[in-house]
């Protein structure tokens, strides 16, 4: 259900879809070709190398070093009632980038080039609607998470057989 | 029917006795560590210790589940004592019969302080966590009369329907987050509360059934523990009647 | 092979122009562009459109333009190429040319904006970015441009003032253009302190949104040589991609595609850089102006700051850029931008610029980036023969 992912999705359509429900679990995930393990964040359906269009699904850790951000002040249409708000790109760890929203561990004076900073998928909790995206944190503020089994008794864990 | 319970947390209010006392039970045999909340700690304690003797580890509070800010607490404390918390049952209630005209304002005070207030200081405390755990069980107790209202019961009627469309708001809050909220709403059960009742009450309750029996505590714990499970994954918001037929 | 010259130019007045539509505007120009080449509308072979069409109400306007010029039923097509499809229409009207299957082409570029509320075209523009990865999070074209300039002034130190003198500069020669959309120059106090619209950018680091047409007419080099006017060769021509997502890109810092482009734009036409004497830059951001000036060779790369600063750009530094007053004080009809471009620089190479001309203009440039940098067009112009 792609139309989950994004403050705003304009793009409900794609193989990748997954990719939001996985968010939604609180993982984030990069695709890795099938063929010829090629990965990529963010995900492709058809491999950016050999053009295969096999792929599989990787977590990744969203740790990653700021290269630049910007806050937007004049803000296009359908987010207005956000602005301002910072976008940032962060170059990730385990390849490829990410652009992201500040979450509540920093803000924009805080912001220094090439800080290490953490992609953390968020389940937005203030919207009647199931819509995920991810924020940059600080490393030590990451959601909290559910750690050792079994895992929560959610409505989305797989069934025994 | 396998359930998937093994090795899941439950905090179950009113557990000390009738019908919390058999989910208790019944979560615990089907492998969940339970602790156990009830105004009366020495049952509550009693409870722990039946808890244990099934190999499970088992926790007592004594408290009043309508203070708020202790419910919170006591949440948080048994969720950090276990480590987790997957599943909360509220099954604490009271009743304080009156009809409307009698009925004074700390008997529907009372009432709707446990049967109503209660429920949503626990819930709110545990699925906050349930909530950051992505997933998580909520069963909550009400009664046939909440949705069909009882002659010389205004207040626990209105506490127990209260109790369903809280539940129902709080299973759209929680459902994206893997959280289901269920309500259990038994007819007459035998437990000590329906014993308290005049003869004919209960009686009347048996000539209302479909089956021409009266629910025990485990077959509304049944209903619970399903709805416990991860079988019940699909279902939220749902009011399961466990009535013998009632209310139909 | 035989060369391709430009015979006309002709460009209405840039701004909000709520006294015309689009089709008029076009024909504004084009009328203009006939009178100066001293040729009958017959002699048009086809046309080529340089127009984004998210904009107009009217679909496919290509045709509707084709019909109230009266050129129908001579060919007409579209190019699109975001902000730069001036120049991407310039480009096929040349490779038509050189293919030998027309003599001589018009290129309109036209665009009416300011039937739009800014957010629309702020979310319009924005996506011309990723729309998956990147416009979901409300990303705006200054946004893009902000990130490079932030970038820009860590890795080499560029100030907020030198990117404050592209402003100054090009309202100082905005005020000297009568087509311009803003015709006042600007202190550095008032441009610096302006409204933020994307940090660290603001009001006066940002171009406008605006109406207008321009107008080329390209001919081959035997029909070229019986117009009014000297032809002005278009001598070099490069054309770039670079990824549309920021996520892709892999400097921050300048738009691979334009140094990609202008390299094989001196190439074609057999210049260095420092052979440029006038040049007409993509400045829809004063980062914008300042990464063109290290894309296209003006200084090192990482010195585009100090070349704004020293008033390089200037009539009279090293190569003037933008002394039609670039996008930012002519405005931005995104279509038509590309074309004005190349009527600006012919204006300077014949000589005609008014108070505005660099002196010994005989090699000039346009630089015309589509998105952020996901398309650009370098043409060099020269007049000699």
């Amino acid at each position: 259900m792609f139309k989950w992912f994004g403050v705003v999705n304009l793009s409900p359509c794609t193989r990748v879809a997954a990719f939001a429900e996985h968010l939604r679990a609180g993982k984030l995930m990069a695709s890795r070709c099938t063929a010829c393990g090629q990965r990529a964040f963010p995900p492709r359906a058809d491999c950016e190398r050999c053009l295969s269009p096999e792929f599989e699904w990787l977590e990744i850790s969203g740790r990653g070093r700021l290269l630049t951000w910007s806050r937007i002040d004049a803000a296009p249409a359908g987010f207005e009632d956000y602005a301002p708000y910072v976008v940032a790109v962060l170059e990730l760890v385990d390849g490829g980038r990410a652009l992201a929203w500040l979450g509540d561990s920093l803000t924009e004076d805080e912001l220094r080039i090439d800080m290490e900073l953490v992609l953390t998928p968020r389940l937005r909790d203030d919207l009647e609607e199931i819509r995920v995206d991810y924020l940059l944190e600080r490393p030590r503020a990451q959601a909290p998470r559910t750690n050792g089994a079994p895992p929560a008794l959610a409505t989305t864990e797989r069934r025994n057989p | 029917m396998e359930l998937g319970l093994a090795g899941r947390t439950a905090l179950v209010t009113g557990g000390g006795s009738g019908i919390g006392a058999a989910i208790v039970l019944e979560l615990a045999a089907e492998g969940c560590d339970v602790a156990v909340v009830d105004r009366d700690g020495d049952a509550a304690i009693a409870m722990a210790r039946r808890v244990e003797a099934l190999g499970r580890r088992g926790l007592a509070r004594a408290a009043d589940v309508s203070d708020f800010a202790l419910a919170q607490a006591v949440v948080a404390e048994i969720a950090d004592e276990f480590g987790r918390l997957d599943i909360l049952v509220c099954s604490a209630g009271i009743t304080d019969d009156a009809l409307s005209w009698k009925m004074d304002e700390g008997q529907w005070d009372r009432v709707l302080d446990v049967n109503l207030k209660g429920a949503f200081a626990y819930a709110r405390a545990a699925g906050a966590r349930m909530k950051d755990a992505r997933g998580g069980r909520i069963v909550n107790i009400a009664s046939i009369n909440g949705l069909r209202g009882k002659f010389g019961q205004a207040n626990y009627a209105a506490s127990k329907g209260g109790l369903v469309a809280l539940s129902k708001t709080l299973a759209r809050e929680l459902g994206k987050f893997g959280v289901t909220v269920n309500v259990v709403a038994p007819g007459m059960v035998r437990t000590a509360m329906a014993n308290k009742l005049p003869a004919g009450v209960i009686e009347k309750a048996l000539d209302e059934t479909v089956t021409g029996t009266l629910a025990e505590p485990a077959d509304c714990a049944a209903a619970v523990t399903f709805l416990c499970s991860a079988r019940a994954r699909h279902m939220t918001g749902q009011v399961l009647k466990v009535d013998g037929g009632q209310y139909l | 092979m035989e060369r391709v010259g430009i015979v006309g130019i002709g460009h209405t007045a840039f701004g909000r122009r709520g006294d015309a539509s689009v089709q008029e505007l076009a024909c504004e120009a084009f009328r203009g562009a006939l009178a100066d080449a001293g040729l009958e509308r017959d002699a048009i072979d086809a046309t080529v459109l340089g127009s984004v069409p998210e904009y107009h109400k009217q679909r496919s306007l290509a045709g509707v333009i084709q019909e109230y010029l009266g050129l129908a039923p001579k060919p007409v097509w579209l190019t699109e190429a975001a902000c730069a499809s001036g120049s991407a229409a310039i480009r096929t009207a040349w490779l038509s040319i050189r293919a030998g299957e027309h003599d001589v082409v018009a290129v309109i570029g036209c665009q009416k904006m300011t039937e739009l509320a800014t957010a629309e075209i702020l979310g319009l523009m924005g996506r011309v970015g990723e729309v998956q990865w990147e416009s979901s999070f409300g990303t705006t074209f200054p946004g893009y441009y902000a990130m490079f300039a932030r970038r820009h002034m860590h890795d080499f130190g560029t100030t907020r003032a030198q990117l404050t003198q592209v402003a100054v500069k090009n309202h100082h020669y905005g005020a000297q253009n009568p087509l311009a959309m803003f015709r006042k120059p600007v202190t550095a106090e008032k441009a610096e302190g302006s409204e933020s619209v994307a940090s660290p950018l603001n009001v006066y680091d940002c171009c406008a949104n605006a109406d207008g047409a321009a107008c080329v007419i390209l001919a081959r080099e035997s029909v070229a040589r019986t117009c009014t006017k000297p032809p002005v060769w278009l001598a070099g021509m490069g054309c770039a991609t670079a990824s549309a997502s920021i996520l892709h890109r892999g400097s921050l810092t300048g738009i691979p595609s334009a140094a990609r482009a202008a390299a094989d734009a001196y190439a074609m036409a057999g210049v260095k850089p420092e052979r440029v004497r006038v040049a007409d830059v993509h400045d829809c951001f004063s980062i914008a102006e300042v990464m063109a000036y290290e894309d296209l060779g003006f200084c090192a790369r990482g010195e585009g700051g100090r070349y704004a600063e020293e008033r390089q750009g200037w009539i009279g530094g090293r190569v003037p850029v933008n002394v039609d007053g670039g996008l930012k004080a002519k405005g931005h009809p995104v279509g038509a931008t590309g074309v004005s471009m190349t009527c600006e620089i012919v204006k300077q190479l014949r000589g005609e610029a008014g108070e505005r001309q660099v002196p010994n203009a005989d090699v000039g440039l346009t630089h015309n980036v589509g998105g952020i940098g996901q398309y650009c067009f370098v043409q060099v112009l020269a007049r000699n023969d």
